[in-house]
């Protein structure tokens, strides 16, 4: 262990942990302690995929997580997503192709899908992309909107 | 209740002393944390410490002596991506591919899936039936112990107080192996029934496992016992479908009725054999 103060990075920002206790979930750090409010609670067990965000660039259920433990890493929020060349296109295809409904999924799957679609990600073929995305649920749209998105934005990085 | 605090041990022995130092039923070991934060959640669990091992060197697997280790700590993940799981042990990587969401498998790990002893556990069918071993880690040194014999009922094992599940054991390749389920929504759900077989080449008989059904997943030794050599003939295959859907275990819950599962554990039977029978192939299951 170095002496640094433990530390977790938050789009771009470094977040100090030592008030952090030790149960306390990634979820509620970002929406309470850092006032990230749009990664979303769904259903707080790992079911549902609304609190997706990227650690360490692969997506991750921030409900499932505890902060602590994720001293050193690098998290990216929705809020951080328009700041990567790779979110900001999935966010761009998810406006275009009209994508949300009630929006309380969207954070949570544009997070998912730009977790899928980085580093060589793009040359996946798009069901291994929307089979990536069996943890993330929509209750509104049909899911047929969303895939078109996932196909834009995996078009358009390629 | 204060928070529990949050121990991060970079070495074994340093976790087994933590684990020791700490009153039996105030600590609480966590993996991947994918079951064991629900419980924290819903204070089903109080520990005044976690202790966590993901920064113990556990987190990988090695091919080695014609079987496999397990890491009992490696994301789920990490395993699907190894391109020999498939060829080599097709019913682990469909059990793997089997448990919750992609997202859920980055976290969930081997031996976070044993070590709660969950009654529906995807992995714990296919582990029995590759005659998988645990190794555990206590301050005596490691001890291995047949999956099956770990197991005792639902959240229940044989674990001691102070020992970690380090590792497990697949003794040899089992090419010709499946694992089959059946659930309402395949993400979501928790199996209504799950059948895994397995063709042990050395010894030259089948396993055949059931989980899904209460108390804990385990072998059929009845069943396998109707499956002679390496390609037994499909009515070999149906007296071994029949004898499992007769099995006692196959009862009604809130998954699903006893008839239902009867139903079910014969058609999976055959379809896990048929699969286990035809060449390896990357298919979606």
């Amino acid at each position: 262990m170095s002496g640094e103060p433990p530390a977790l990075r938050v789009n771009g920002r470094a977040v100090a942990l030592d008030d952090v206790p030790g149960d306390e979930r990634l979820l509620d750090t970002l929406r309470w302690r850092l006032g990230l409010r749009g990664t979303k609670e769904g259903c707080r067990s790992g079911g549902c995929g609304a609190c997706t965000v990227l650690v360490d660039g692969r997506g991750r259920l921030s409900c499932l997580a505890l902060t602590r433990e994720l001293e050193g890493s690098s998290v990216m929020t929705v809020e951080g997503a328009a700041d990567d060349p790779v979110g900001r296109t999935v966010q761009e295809a998810f406006v275009q192709e009209g994508a949300a409904q009630c929006g309380y999924c969207t954070p949570g799957f544009v997070m998912a899908v730009t977790g899928l679609l980085r580093g060589r990600g793009d040359a996946r073929p798009t069901s291994e992309v929307l089979r990536g995305l069996g943890g993330n649920l929509c209750r509104c749209t049909g899911y047929v909107a969303i895939a078109r998105a996932v196909e834009r934005a995996r078009q358009e990085l390629r | 209740m204060a928070p529990p605090e949050l121990l991060t041990p970079t070495t074994e022995e340093g976790a087994v002393a933590e684990l020791v130092a700490t009153a039996p039923g105030t600590v609480a070991v966590l993996a991947g944390g994918t079951d064991l934060l629900l419980d924290l959640e819903e204070r089903r669990l109080e520990p005044r410490r976690l202790l966590s091992l993901r920064r113990l060197p556990w987190n990988r697997h090695a091919w080695e002596g014609g079987g496999l280790t397990l890491g009992s700590t490696e994301p789920l993940s990490a395993l699907e991506e190894d391109p020999q799981l498939p060829v080599r042990l097709p019913a682990l990587a469909q059990g793997i591919a089997a448990v919750g969401s992609p997202a859920l498998r980055l976290q969930a790990t081997v031996g976070g899936n044993l070590g709660r002893s969950a009654p529906a556990s995807d992995l714990t069918p296919v582990l029995l039936a590759l005659d998988a071993e645990v190794e555990l880690l206590g301050t005596a040194g490691a001890r291995r112990m047949p999956v099956d014999r770990f197991l005792r009922a639902s959240r229940e094992t044989a674990l001691g107080p102070g020992e970690l599940i380090r590792s497990v054991r697949i003794p040899e390749d089992r090419p010709s192996s499946a694992y089959r389920w059946q659930r309402v929504r395949p993400a979501h759900d928790i199996s209504q029934i799950g059948v895994a077989v397995a063709y042990a080449p050395r010894e030259r008989r089948w396993g055949v496992s059931l989980g899904g059904a209460p108390p804990r997943p385990r072998l059929v030794p009845e069943a396998a016992a109707e499956l002679h050599g390496p390609r037994p003939p499909e009515a070999e295959v149906a007296a071994a479908s029949e004898r499992l859907a007769r099995d006692p275990a196959l009862v009604s819950d809130r998954r699903a009725s006893d008839e239902h599962r009867r139903r079910l554990a014969a058609v999976l039977c055959t379809r896990a054999v048929r699969a286990a029978l035809s060449p390896p192939v990357a298919e979606p299951t």
